[in-house]
Order: C-alpha cells, then structure tokens, then sequence
C-alpha cells in the first residue's frame, strides 16, 4: 500500500474490529481496518467524534485490543509476543492523551511523573543518571531551565507546559511510535504551533512514528505535509493517502464535504468558498448502521441500488493517488449530484 | 447616547474577581459600540476575560466578581436609553431574554434532562410574562423550521434525543423565542463537530438576516470570526486590544497580538505554512505588568511599551482602532507577508 520507505511497517493493523458494549447492545466501533504504519512517518487520523479515531489510536497504541482482527508489531502478532518483547513493544509504543489535566497525577511533582517509568522500565541505573536523564528530557520539550520545573506540581503549570511534559513522559522509554490524540485541541491557539514544531522535531531527532489524532483537518494538513492522512467515518477508513493529494485532491464525497465545510480565517475565503449540500444533516447511529456504504444517507451523490447495497472496499480509483472507499469512484465512474 | 444606530454601548467597563491573592483584573477599561445588526467577534483566548464580559453584559456573574465601573448602556426598541448596570432584579427580569438573550457555552448541558423541549419552552416563555401559550407554540415551531430541525418531533422530544448539533439549535431557537434585539453566543461552534459547525454557521446568518439580531459572540476560534463577523476585537488580558471591520483586523492588523494569532492559525486554503506560535504565556491578572500586558510576549515592544499603557488609537480612515505604540511596524509586517505571498502566487 505505502512503499516509501521500503521498509517493514512497524505496526500493522489487519482487518481490525472492534466493539464495545453498552448495557445489552453491542456498538461497533471499528470494522475491517487496515493500516500499516511505518518508522519515522507522520499519519493523521482525521474523522468526526464517533469516528473510531481514539479508538484506533489506542489499538495502535496498544492500549486496547481488537474484537477481532490482528495487530502486528514488527511483523509479529502483538497478543502473541513473549515477555521480553512484550514489553520492548510496550516501551516501543506510548501516547500522548488529549487532556493534560487529567493525564497526570495532581499530587505528584513533574520530577516525580517522570521518574517512574525510568525507574519502572530500568532506563536509569543510579540517582545522578536519574536526574541527568530528567533534565535531559525536558529540555529536549523546551520546559527550560529545567530546576523551574522539577519540583512543580501540574497544577502550577500552564496547558502547554503540561502536554510538554506529557510528551517528556512518553520519551522517558525511548519509544519508536507516540500516538498523539487531540494533543493539541485543548491548548491555546496562539501556542499550539510550537508544541508541533517541536513535536516534529523530536520525531527526527529521535527518529519516531507519529499518528496524529484530530478533528482539525486544517491542523492535519499543517502537521502531515510530509506524510499521511488517514479519513475515518463511522468506523472505517474512508480515504487514505499522501497529505498533499489528499488535501488539493480530496476523493471521497465525505472527505469533500469535510473540506468544503471547514471555516476558515480568512473573511474573503469564507465568503467565496463553495459549500457542498448534503442530502441529510444526522448522522446515523453506530448501533443502526445503514446497510452499504455508510455515508449514502448523506451523500449528494449516492446511486440507488449500489452504494446502499455494497460496502466499497478501500481500493485505487482512477485520477487519485490515494486510496478510497467508494464504489462510483473505484469503477471510474466519476461522481454526479442526484436530484 | 446620540447615535440610535448603536443599540449597546459599552464604556469604560473593568470587572474584578475576588481571589485568594488579591482582585483579578479580569476586564479593564473596555469600550465599545454594537451597532443595529451588526455581528461583533469577540476573539482572545482562555482567560482573556471574553466571557467574563459577555456575563458581565447579563448581569450573570458569579457573587465574588464585582463591576468596578463604567456603562454599559442599552437602546431599547421604544428609544429609551438604559445602563444595564442600574437595572433591579424585576428590571433585570424584564431586559433578560426579551431584550437581550444568550446562548451559554457549554450549551449541550444547558437544556434540562427531565423534561420535554416543549416543557422548557412554555415554561420559558410564562417565567417572562407570556400568557397566550398557543402564540407561543406557534412561534417556536417557526422558529425550529428556521434553525432546520423537524418541529413537531423536537417539539414532543427529551434532549437525550437529540444529537448534540440538534440540542445547540434548540437552545438558539430558544434563545429568541421573546424576540430579543440582542443576542450573546459563548463559543456557539465549540465542541461541535465540523459538518455540524457549518449548519450552526449557516444558521446564524439566516436568524440574523430574518430576524434583524445584533449578535455578539465570542470565540478563540479565528475562522468563527472571519465566517460570521462584521466586527472583530481582539482580547488580550482583559483589554479590548484591537477592533475593527473583519477585513481591516484579518487583513490589515494594527496590533502585535492579533497579528500573531493570525500566524499562529493552520489553514486549509493557502500552501503558506510559515506558521509560528506567540512566545510566553498570559500575563498574571493579579499582578499584571506595567504598560502594555502584552509587551513580554511581543515581538515589536521597545523600552516605550514596557512604560506606558497604549490606548485605543483610530487607525486609518474607518473604525479600526488599536492599542499598540508599535502598530505601524506591525501593520508594515503584516504588509510584508502579503506581498511575498502574492508573489510566491504569481510564480
């Protein structure tokens, strides 16, 4: 699918499902994914609350694991590995959760956080490497000088400083993939740019994977110019490919709707820009899907009697480089507005 | 006031909370006019004291908030002119909702869970002297038809049964069921999600075309503002520091902060990525630093702005005003960039 590297994905996720169950119903959440991640690449996963975006992320993280389907680490099955490499997986993969308020412990000083899974994961041999290894980090998160901070609680410090420092954590074990979900959503617009700058920095120096979780296709495009963005909708990957096909070149109808609605800062932009009607504004439960492809409902340019039979298949379709789920496009039949 | 084109006036408004260290400076000095429909952006970030203002305008704050000074005054529809700041309660009663209503932000939560849309209207409605119930039904049904929802199953429904984008345009229905001349939003688009954001968008432009509203709104979110504004003041600390026509403060912007919220913000449309973030972080209300409170962060500031405090100056010919010493440098900056970017286009 992705041969820009050459190289084996680090984390393969074939025909995932996942669902979880709420009183007697059971939601499907994910169905069928596939997505391979490789070394040192940046990959958005963009889609609406409900998507499964998180949930595919904490499956990559390897915090949840599938209802069905298989998670390979470097080739091999993840529910399958050893201790050993259990835990080097473990090590391997960490995340970033969206909301630093509630993603470190209220009672414990920065030094503290960080000083567990160096301890934990014997990262560290002795005190003085300890505090080495501390000051290290979060420099390297730009929470300089680092004496300001160790002792602090996260109370005292700002949104910002505190994804730094949740950032800081997850490179504690030298990871090889960070999912970051919304990392950046609950932090001020005037400030987010620097934490992905730095957060693109770090994934070169220290040769990194990062799978980006967002609702902000804007906030996509900026941080995965150089790689991939992966489009979800009610469970599956709708659209997948190279950022900048995706972005100038957007193929699936509800990718295209995405991009059409997306406000933007600019007045004259948003006063010209073309918006793209869709046939109904709800969107459908995951416990009632509609038979077929998921967004006929919606979509301005559904065929009766094929998009509400068959489910497309995430396949090429001609005049895209990218990859997509949608039957009219798969067959080169390009797409026309239903009256 | 002389100009009856403005319906709210605002002078001089500083608001303080009462906090274990002291008073908390969350608004100071602020000014400004809301014209007869017209929509005016309030955009800052967290704690730049936009909501506090906005509550401020309802009489809604919290006990241990205290209006300082200033006015805040009001034009109603029979000419006479109020200071909301003077209301009584039984005045209060009467100006909320039939003179000027609000949407709050975290407006998912704000409908009650246990009774019925319709209960929550009609009680609405009687709790602010409607008798005739059936004009009432009349009117939120229209009302519901403009906000695109289906109005005989909202009418009957419990909120759980509504989507989240369903229940924020009950609540904007709700809001101008008395037929208000003012409307406040809190973060209308926040938390939604983008398709549903959009018809949010789209539904506000309608009410106010149909309806005549003056809306002001506030938002850290640039795009709302560029969407929706006639106006747009930029918050910085509890000081209005910008304000003008959306397109002069888009595109010609007189202040260091604003300028550098428009560079801080990704974009869908333009290949520009030189994007970069506001060094820092808010200054402590507290305490705040002597003259301009945004002089540690900027990039403009010379030894002047650590001083003394800038005011609201007109800058150029319409009503575009900023508080910054340096705002011909920022202006010039901002010049700048448009012109590579025009260039880079023309290549």
């Amino acid at each position: 699918m992705n041969q820009q590297h050459g190289q084996r994905p680090l984390i393969e996720l074939r025909q995932v499902q996942r669902s979880f169950k709420q009183g007697r119903t059971v939601v499907p959440v994910l169905q069928e994914i596939n997505l391979d991640v490789y070394p040192n690449e940046v990959i958005c996963l963009v889609g609406e609350s409900g998507c499964g975006k998180t949930t595919s992320g904490k499956i990559i993280a390897g915090l949840l694991s599938p209802s069905a389907g298989d998670v390979l680490y470097e080739g091999q099955k993840l529910d399958r590995l050893n201790g050993r490499e259990r835990a080097a997986a473990r090590r391997a993969l960490q995340i970033v959760h969206q909301d630093p308020f509630a993603s470190l412990n209220p009672t414990h000083t920065i030094e503290q956080i960080l000083s567990y899974p160096l301890k934990r994961h014997r990262m560290v041999t002795d005190n003085a490497s300890l505090r080495r290894r501390i000051w290290e980090l979060l420099t390297m998160v730009d929470l300089t000088p680092p004496g300001d901070i160790v002792n602090k609680y996260p109370h005292q410090l700002s949104g910002g400083q505190r994804q730094r420092v949740s950032i800081a954590r997850a490179l504690t074990v030298q990871p090889r993939l960070i999912v970051a979900d919304e990392a950046v959503s609950m932090v001020d617009v005037s400030i987010r740019i620097s934490l992905l700058k730095m957060m693109q920095a770090l994934r070169q120096q220290l040769n990194m994977a990062i799978v980006f979780v967002t609702h902000d296709l804007a906030l996509a495009k900026y941080f995965a110019w150089e790689g991939r963005i992966a489009v979800m909708y009610l469970g599956r990957i709708v659209e997948i490919g190279r950022t900048p096909d995706i972005i100038n070149n957007p193929a699936h109808p509800y990718t295209r709707a995405l991009i059409a609605a997306i406000p933007e800062p600019d007045p004259d932009v948003a006063r010209q820009k073309a918006h793209m009607p869709l046939r109904s504004e709800d969107i459908p439960r995951l416990t009632e899907m509609p038979p077929g492809c998921a967004f006929h409902p919606r979509c301005p340019f559904f065929i009766p009697g094929l998009c509400d039979v068959q489910v497309p298949p995430l396949a090429a379709a001609p005049g895209f480089g990218q990859q997509v789920a949608c039957l009219p496009l798969n067959q080169g039949e390009g797409l026309r507005v239903v009256q | 006031m002389t100009d009856n084109n403005v319906v709210l006036s605002v002078r001089d408004v500083s608001i303080t909370y009462l906090v274990q260290r002291g008073r908390l400076k969350a608004v100071s000095d602020v000014s400004f006019d809301l014209h007869r429909g017209e929509t005016l952006a309030l955009i800052g970030e967290s704690a730049c004291g936009k909501s506090t203002l906005n509550l401020g305008l309802m009489r809604l704050l919290p006990r241990t908030a205290k209006i300082e000074k200033g006015q805040m005054l009001y034009s109603g529809r029979d000419a006479k002119t109020i200071d909301i700041l003077k209301l009584n309660s039984g005045q209060l009663r009467r100006f909320r909702w039939k003179e000027c209503a609000m949407v709050f932000q975290a407006a998912l939560n704000s409908l009650n869970p246990v009774i019925r849309i319709q209960d929550m209207v009609y009680d609405t409605a009687r709790a602010h002297g409607e008798k005739d119930m059936r004009r009432v039904r009349a009117r939120i049904l229209d009302l519901f038809q403009m906000v695109r929802l289906d109005p005989e199953r909202v009418f009957k429904a419990y909120p759980h049964e509504l989507s989240g984008g369903m229940r924020q345009r009950v609540l904007i229905a709700l809001s101008v069921l008395l037929d208000p001349q003012v409307l406040l939003l809190d973060e209308p688009t926040t938390a939604l999600d983008i398709l549903t954001q959009r018809v949010i968008i789209d539904i506000l432009k309608d009410l106010r075309r149909e309806l005549g509203l003056s809306i002001i709104f506030i938002s850290h979110d640039l795009a709302i503002a560029a969407e929706l504004a006639d106006t747009v003041a930029t918050m910085y600390a509890g000081n209005i520091v910008e304000i003008g026509p959306v397109e002069d403060v888009f595109y010609r912007p007189r202040h260091a902060y604003s300028y550098g919220l428009l560079q801080a913000v990704p974009r869908l449309s333009s290949e520009a990525n030189d994007l970069s973030s506001i060094p820092g972080k808010p200054p402590d209300l507290v305490a705040p630093p002597t003259g301009c409170k945004f002089h540690e962060r900027c990039a403009f500031a010379v030894e002047h702005c650590k001083q003394e405090i800038p005011l609201l100056m007109p800058m150029g010919e319409r009503a575009h005003l900023a508080a910054c010493f340096e705002s011909d440098r920022v202006h010039a900056a901002s010049q700048r960039e448009v012109t590579t970017q025009e260039k880079s286009e023309v290549q």
